[in-house]
């Protein structure tokens, strides 16, 4: 666990921070940091790290005392759960109801499993306790799933890059940040992502991203449009706030209208399979 | 995982894991062995395309790509 501070040209200083949780690495990046309210803003920073931290303690599947696997193995009922679990299979409920059931945690195996939702859910969440005027921006990066407000400098906004599925080195494409962007790809894990229709691992699209406001609500979308495919294009076209890019298996993409594409630079487009 | 960079003029020619503490986790590990060289080649580009950050990265690489970000701000690359 490292937080480095830094100067930049501009005199600014910028916060790095990694934070291992969730069985995964999540970095938070301040942008456009005074110095002189760096502690100010490391406070932040400690407050965004324990809610990840707590997020983990609540929602691991992993772990067999949290209250989700407890939840799972029937050993409580709803009633006597946490608050926050209430909110996220709240939102995972909308999450399958605006995807047309293509994101569905009830049908994971095992019961109910909300790890889809999750781990967006938390870096956005922990995205809010680093919000103040001591910073340009901030992103939180969960293992590739970015929450984010503001930009890298006043006025600027942030660029990221997507994975290139046929190319791991490479990035297929550069996007325009405005919030969040989540991307779900089989190139990492194998095959791991259930069809809720059919009950079996299967994926029509190479790679999906989504971005929009919430994290959470991205993550779920982008689960359900690698499963789902070309047909979920036209379902995310008309959710509000919503964008959303597909890489198909043959290489070609297909985007929602307003998908924020960097027109100037792509800097490695995806090669035939 | 902390990364070193090598740069030259002002342009960054080469990255490599200066330390790598995975706690012995023998899946980290394995993916630590698999990643890296992907992991180096993204950072690179990364650097060309000036970004601040990579979607899709894999179980290390977002982090990796930080502590590039982290390492190129101290030293003043863009």
């Amino acid at each position: 666990v490292t937080k480095d501070a830094a100067l930049d040209d501009d005199g600014l200083t910028s916060l790095h921070h990694e934070i291992e949780v969730m069985g995964t690495i999540v970095t938070i990046d301040l942008f456009g940091v005074t110095e002189r309210k760096s502690e100010v803003v490391v406070g932040r920073v400690d407050l965004a790290e324990a809610s990840l931290h707590e997020a983990d303690r609540v929602f691991s599947t992993w772990k067999s005392d949290s209250p989700m696997s407890r939840l799972r193995r029937g050993e409580i009922s709803m009633q006597e759960t946490p608050p926050e679990l209430h909110e996220v299979l709240d939102a995972c409920f909308t999450a399958k109801k605006i995807s047309s059931g293509w994101f569905d945690p009830w049908a994971m195996p095992g019961g109910v499993d909300p790890t889809g939702y999750v781990k967006g859910w938390a870096a956005q969440r922990a995205l809010r306790d680093l919000e103040c005027e001591e910073i340009s921006g901030a992103m939180v990066n969960a293992a590739g799933d970015i929450a984010s407000f503001g930009g890298p400098g006043a006025g600027a906004r942030f660029r990221v890059g997507v994975t290139d599925p046929f190319s791991r080195g490479d990035l297929a494409f550069v996007v325009r940040l405005d919030g969040a962007i989540a991307t779900s790809g089989t190139y990492e894990r194998g095959p791991h992502l259930i069809d809720p229709f059919m009950a079996e691992a299967i994926t029509r699209g190479a790679s999906a991203s989504v971005t929009g406001p919430d994290l959470g609500i991205a993550d779920a979308l982008a689960t359900a449009l690698i499963v789902a495919g070309d047909e979920l294009i036209d379902v995310i076209e008309v959710i509000e706030g919503y964008e959303a890019l597909l890489i198909r298996w043959d290489g070609t993409n297909r985007r929602t209208t307003d998908f924020a594409l960097d027109s100037e630079v792509t800097v490695a487009g995806p090669s035939s399979p | 995982l902390a990364v070193q960079v090598t740069v030259t003029g002002s342009k960054l020619t080469n990255v490599s894991i200066a330390s790598l503490d995975d706690g012995g986790n023998p899946r980290s590990q394995s993916i630590d062995q698999q990643s890296i060289p992907v992991l180096v080649q993204q950072a690179m580009q990364a650097q060309s395309a000036n970004i601040q950050g990579v979607s899709g990265a894999s179980y290390t690489s977002a982090g990796f790509a930080q502590s590039l970000q982290s390492a190129l701000t101290k030293l003043g690359v863009k």
